[in-house]
């Protein structure tokens, strides 16, 4: 791990973790936030991820990949994922570079965002709370 | 000064003078002045020599007194010279480093590099740059002579000087270039000038020239410095984030609206992924540019494997990595020019362009 502020926080709230991306990633830096992401699910038996993108100035084609990677993997894990926090800057040059979330929510914001995911886990039917 | 009394103490005959009985005294009177024992040494010596140069004017029995005044004259004379020393100092420091060793022959070996490069100028440049550079014949004069004009004179002065710099660096170094292509790179930096570096592709050449790459770094500073351009040169993930950043901020000089740059930044970001991906080493270019409308050209080079099908490269979905097959169309798409230059084997070269809209 390179010293200097954290890239990339991963915070519990209830039953959700929150991942927070701080500054713009590198590749690599990406693919370490994905591999912490998804074994943070396992260790805090979360049910629901919202992924807090609003730091990004560019969401290019790996870091949508990896995005959508997430909510894939997180979904075989039993969890929800919400990317909240798209810029409309990035949302525009997202869709005409072709690119899209895929099969994974997004919501505008972390409070949209945790809203739909208590929607969600609730609605669940092996929902614990 | 009042002579000590014990004169009387040693009657001496007149004769062959005692000096070693000198010494115990002198030695004690000065040892009692100068606490360092060599420079007591010294002035000990001193005072000797002195009695010793005088015993024959000296009356007898007064050598003792006359040794003992002596050495404190000696020693008052030797803080004086230290004091007049001390306050002369700060002129005599000499400012000039010390002479290196090796700088003699560096010196030579400069010299020789430097008559090495100048045969190699034509006659005809070499006698006018020695005019006006060693003589300081003034362009005009020079103009006059040679049936031309000053701006003409200077314009080839200055060729000339690019010309004695790269044929400096060669002689200076002892190798001759290894392709035909490197003289007229070389030339191109060490003139500074940007469209004829452009013409024979010197940034392609001196990421695969490695004699030039070296050659070239003291040429490359040269050329007015420009504000409108950046260069980062690309090796691992981190550069990717670097170029777009740059490019990002190049772009927002031009007044860019906000949209136009998160395109750009996410251009140059798929484009340089490439350069990381597949070769080895690149380097990205960011211009602005004012003709014929403003606007920035993203220049992204490297000298990998290159891409064996272009056409097929700008397909969406064509993918050779974990990826969406994305990139190039990608950034086609955001970009209002786009351009790929590929030879196999011999690296790729992506050039877009985005135009500002005036409003």
């Amino acid at each position: 791990m390179i010293a200097g502020p954290r890239l990339f926080s991963i915070l519990r709230q209830g039953t959700c973790l929150i991942a927070s991306i701080h500054t713009a990633l590198d590749d690599s830096q990406l693919v370490r936030f994905q591999h912490d992401l998804i074994a943070t699910i396992g260790r805090d038996r979360a049910r629901g991820v919202v992924i807090d993108v609003a730091a990004l100035d560019v969401l290019d084609s790996f870091a949508t990949c990896t995005l959508r990677d997430i909510g894939n993997m997180a979904r075989l894990r039993g969890a929800a994922t919400v990317i909240v926090g798209i810029q409309p800057e990035v949302a525009i040059a997202m869709v005409r570079l072709g690119l899209s979330t895929g099969v994974v929510e997004t919501a505008l914001d972390l409070e949209e965002g945790l809203a739909l995911l208590d929607g969600r886990t609730a609605g669940s039917p092996d929902g614990r709370r | 000064m009042p002579a000590p009394a014990p004169a009387d103490s040693s009657p001496e005959p007149r004769g062959p003078l005692d000096v070693a009985a000198l010494i115990p005294i002198v030695r004690r009177i000065v040892a009692a002045r100068v606490p360092d024992r060599a420079t007591a040494d010294d002035l000990v010596q001193e005072t000797l020599a002195r009695v010793l140069a005088a015993v024959e004017r000296i009356e007898p029995g007064m050598v003792e007194p006359y040794a003992i005044v002596t050495a404190r004259n000696v020693v008052a004379t030797m803080w004086r010279d230290q004091d007049r020393q001390r306050r002369h100092q700060h002129r005599v420091v000499d400012l000039r480093p010390p002479q290196l060793p090796d700088e003699d022959v560096l010196a030579q070996e400069d010299r020789a590099a430097m008559a090495e490069a100048l045969t190699r100028l034509s006659e005809r440049e070499r006698s006018t740059l020695l005019a006006h550079e060693v003589s300081g014949q003034d362009t005009h004069s020079l103009a006059a002579e040679l049936g031309s004009t000053a701006g003409a004179v200077a314009a080839q002065l200055n060729r000339t000087r690019a010309r004695l710099r790269v044929e400096y660096l060669l002689a200076a170094d002892r190798v001759e270039p290894s392709t035909p292509r490197c003289r007229p790179v070389l030339l191109a930096l060490s003139s500074g000038d940007r469209r004829r570096q452009r013409e024979v592709d010197a940034a392609r050449h001196l990421l695969e020239c490695e004699l030039c790459a070296r050659l070239s770094e003291p040429l490359m500073g040269r050329g007015r410095s420009r504000d409108d351009e950046v260069r980062v040169a690309v090796r691992a993930d981190a550069d990717v984030v670097a170029a777009r950043q740059a490019a990002r901020e190049l772009a927002a000089r031009l007044g860019f609206p906000p949209t136009d740059l998160t395109e750009i930044a996410t251009a140059v970001s798929e484009v340089v992924r490439n350069i990381v991906r597949f070769a080895d080493a690149g380097e990205v270019l960011v211009e602005l540019l004012d003709s014929p409308r403003r606007g920035i050209r993203i220049t992204a080079r490297d000298s990998g494997p290159g891409i064996p099908d272009v056409q097929e490269a700008l397909r969406d979905g064509y993918s050779t990595y974990r990826g969406l097959g994305l990139g190039l169309p990608g950034a086609r798409r955001l970009m209002d020019e786009f351009a790929v230059a590929s030879e196999p084997g011999r690296g790729t070269t992506v050039t877009m362009t985005k135009w500002r809209e005036d409003r």
